[in-house]
């Protein structure tokens, strides 16, 4: 969506790192961990891409509902709002939000036919635990928008990023760039940083991989370099972490979830 | 299409619909309890029957202030909250204008989801109905400047209202005119995006949505702008056509078969056909009473070709409203007179049985309507499936929701919504406004 970032309740509702990445108290009490807290996030993230490539929605519809999500984990606890329930709602909630309409049932379908990738080995055993209905999902819908405040409109890097792109002569890295600003919503930067310096540090990081020299163009640019290279180095961070981050440790994970309340 | 006609207090009517009634009672119910809904808000009466659920006046107690609060029915839809209602709470979060509707406030009670908004006592159309009301220039001036003022703040904002007409205007207790009902408003702004056509009512529909056009902009509520312009001027609907073959027809008897020269690009749009030519008639015979500068201002809203037509803001800047005389202060704008005494309204927010009494205001007579068949059959039999369908069909499918309420001799045509109401846009929507391929990794 276009226009006018700066005055939107996205733009006023930027967080500090320090707010975005906190475990609620209930869920600490009950063993979760930052790291538990962030690799549920990152594992539920994919899991509404995944969700929504089944029922054909397009991407900006999966970048909106991870947003919603991560929202909500600033505000409510894991144990209160069970992730696996909330990620679809998201998407669910995100699919109307952005004039994209998927039908509860279809999507209702598709967690019943993904839950065996994502709720691994443990949950094989209790078969019919993690399959949501219609009715809690739209029962999720309202929690969320409340939990929400009823703040909908999301802006993205994208936009920015292919005009950028362009801007810097450097639209045969667009494949790359876009890849990179997907895996940043593995990550909470959406909940921090104005999405056009997101674009940004993606490309920056691009220009690095692809060793395209574009200094001068950065520098021409009326933004604070510093931190269109402290989100590059978020996202260099992630890469590195991700690679330590098995399927073992996001079971365990997901593990202290316990069973469907 | 907000709670408007409620101003005129119709709601106990003999005619009034069967689930209405019930929620009337419900009402008395809540009133003989003192129960205040979300621990804030003392219900009030009902106000009216809305395209997704009923509208009551309550007091915020938090406040003192009066609002009106939407309830929007989820309980026998499979689609959650109501798509309509979505993109109007999406949309007013982010538009704070004093030209623009308030929402105040929104939660989920009993589960339902209930929008509070600013009270609004009376709209646009009551003010140009009313045969006592004499609106000056000035007064037109007035009425037109907020309107574009609100429209302004949208289009900055990427927003296009897409159901601009004078019932949609809402007018407070100061004289403020404010944009309201944004269950059709979109964001726009996306190149290559493909919109429906299907919005505005259609005396208010721009040329290029009766061609059928798919990327439109900020033009069709410019002129949709202009038909209440001209409305305001006449003090009757400007173009009425009675189908969308029709309503072109009128247009072009009144400004002329567009030549190609005033409109290249008119031959391709989607559902384009030859006209035959007609003249036309100089605006100064069409509006007899109005100034040079109001002619001016209305030819260049009424713009065939949607690039030439002027924008909202240039709009403002136009000389008509530099040019005296200046704009009325809202507050001494003419209105309709409010809907009941003051006197006593005080101590009925607080008496248990005082509260959806029979309201008696002057104009009732004039508001109801009696022929409203169908209607009566809505509410209780609604399942799950053949919800949308029963409401589209039972009745004019209105997005004037309280037009039960009113009455207004030729019955304006509307919107088609009953598609939207179930959350999942109907044929015509699925194919123009929601789906579309999923992008793998690159979208606009």
């Amino acid at each position: 969506m276009a226009a006018n970032f700066w005055n939107s309740t996205h733009h006023k509702q930027l967080l500090d790192p320090e707010e975005a990445d906190v475990v609620h108290p209930i869920d600490k009490e009950r063993g979760f961990t930052l790291e538990d807290f962030k690799l549920i996030k990152m594992h539920m993230a994919n899991y509404i891409a995944r969700l929504a490539q089944n029922v054909k929605v397009r991407q900006r519809v999966v970048a909106t509902a991870v947003t919603y999500m991560r929202r909500v984990y600033t505000r409510k606890s894991m144990t209160e709002y069970d992730p696996r329930l909330v990620a679809p709602s998201c998407l669910y909630l995100a699919s109307k939000a952005e004039e994209s309409t998927v039908q509860a049932r279809l999507l209702v379908f598709y967690i019943k036919k993904l839950c065996n990738n994502f709720f691994l080995t443990w949950y094989l055993n209790s078969d019919e635990k993690y399959r949501y209905e219609i009715k809690e999902i739209l029962e999720m819908e309202m929690k969320i928008l409340e939990a929400l405040n009823y703040h909908l409109v999301v802006f993205h890097p994208y936009r920015a990023l292919s005009q950028l792109l362009q801007d810097a002569g450097m639209s045969d890295s667009t494949q790359l760039a876009w890849g990179l600003v997907n895996d940043t919503y593995k990550t909470d930067l959406i909940l921090i940083h104005p999405p056009h310096l997101i674009a940004l540090a993606c490309i920056y990081v691009a220009s690095v991989l692809k060793d395209k020299e574009n200094t001068a163009w950065f520098e021409e640019l009326r933004v604070d370099m510093n931190v269109v290279k402290n989100i590059a180095m978020e996202i260099l961070d992630f890469y590195d972490s991700h690679k330590a981050i098995t399927d073992d440790r996001v079971n365990a994970a997901m593990h202290k979830l316990g069973l469907k309340a | 299409m907000m709670m408007l006609d409620s101003v005129f207090g119709a709601t106990m009517n003999n005619n009034m619909p069967a689930a209405t009634t019930k929620e009337m009672s419900e009402e008395v119910d809540n009133h003989l309890l003192q129960k205040k809904v979300a621990d804030r808000y003392l219900k009030r009466e009902v106000l009216g029957e809305g395209t997704y659920g009923v509208v009551y006046k309550a007091i915020d107690t938090k406040t003192g202030q009066t609002v009106a609060i939407k309830k929007i029915r989820l309980g026998k839809q499979k689609e959650g909250v109501n798509f309509t209602a979505l993109r109007e709470i999406k949309l007013l979060k982010e538009l704070k204008d004093p030209n623009i509707i308030e929402l105040i406030d929104a939660f989920p009670h009993k589960g339902n989801l209930h929008l509070v908004f600013e009270f609004m006592e009376t709209d646009l159309e009551a003010v140009i109905r009313d045969r006592n009301i004499v609106l000056s220039l000035a007064d037109i001036k007035s009425y037109l400047q907020m309107t574009l003022k609100g429209l302004a703040f949208c289009h900055k904002k990427w927003v296009l209202h897409r159901d601009m007409k004078p019932n949609n205007l809402l007018i407070g207790s100061r004289g403020q005119l404010k944009l309201a009902d944004f269950g059709l408003a979109r964001i726009f702004g996306s190149p290559d995006r493909r919109f429906t056509h299907q919005v505005f009512a259609r005396w208010y529909r721009a040329p290029e949505l009766l061609f059928g056009a798919k990327q439109y902009g900020p033009g069709v509520d410019v002129w949709a702008a202009a038909c209440i312009f001209a409305e305001l001027l006449l003090r009757r609907p400007f173009l009425q056509g009675n189908s969308d073959i029709d309503q072109l027809g009128k247009i072009f008897g009144a400004f002329g078969t567009p030549k190609h020269s005033q409109w290249p690009d008119m031959v391709f749009l989607p559902d384009y056909v030859e006209y035959q030519y007609v003249p036309g008639q100089p605006l100064r015979t069409l509006f007899p009473m109005a100034s040079d500068d109001a002619l001016d201002l209305l030819s260049k809203m009424f713009m065939y070709d949607p690039k030439a037509r002027i924008s909202t803001q240039q709009a403002l800047e136009h000389r008509f409203f530099s040019s005296g005389p200046p704009p009325t202060e809202p507050a001494l704008l003419p209105r309709p007179p409010p809907k009941k005494a003051p006197l006593n309204s005080m101590a009925s927010d607080f008496n248990p049985l005082d509260g959806p009494t029979v309201l008696s205001p002057p104009r009732k007579s004039r508001r109801v309507m009696p022929h409203r068949e169908g209607f009566e059959v809505k509410g209780d039999k609604i399942d799950d499936h053949g919800n949308e369908g029963r409401q589209g069909s039972g009745h004019p499918p209105t997005s004037l929701d309280f037009s039960v309420l009113g009455a207004r001799p030729p019955a304006r045509p509307t919107i088609n919504r009953f598609c939207e109401k179930s959350g999942i846009g109907g044929e015509v929507y699925k194919s123009l406004d929601f789906v579309e391929p999923m992008e793998p990794m690159i979208w606009r």
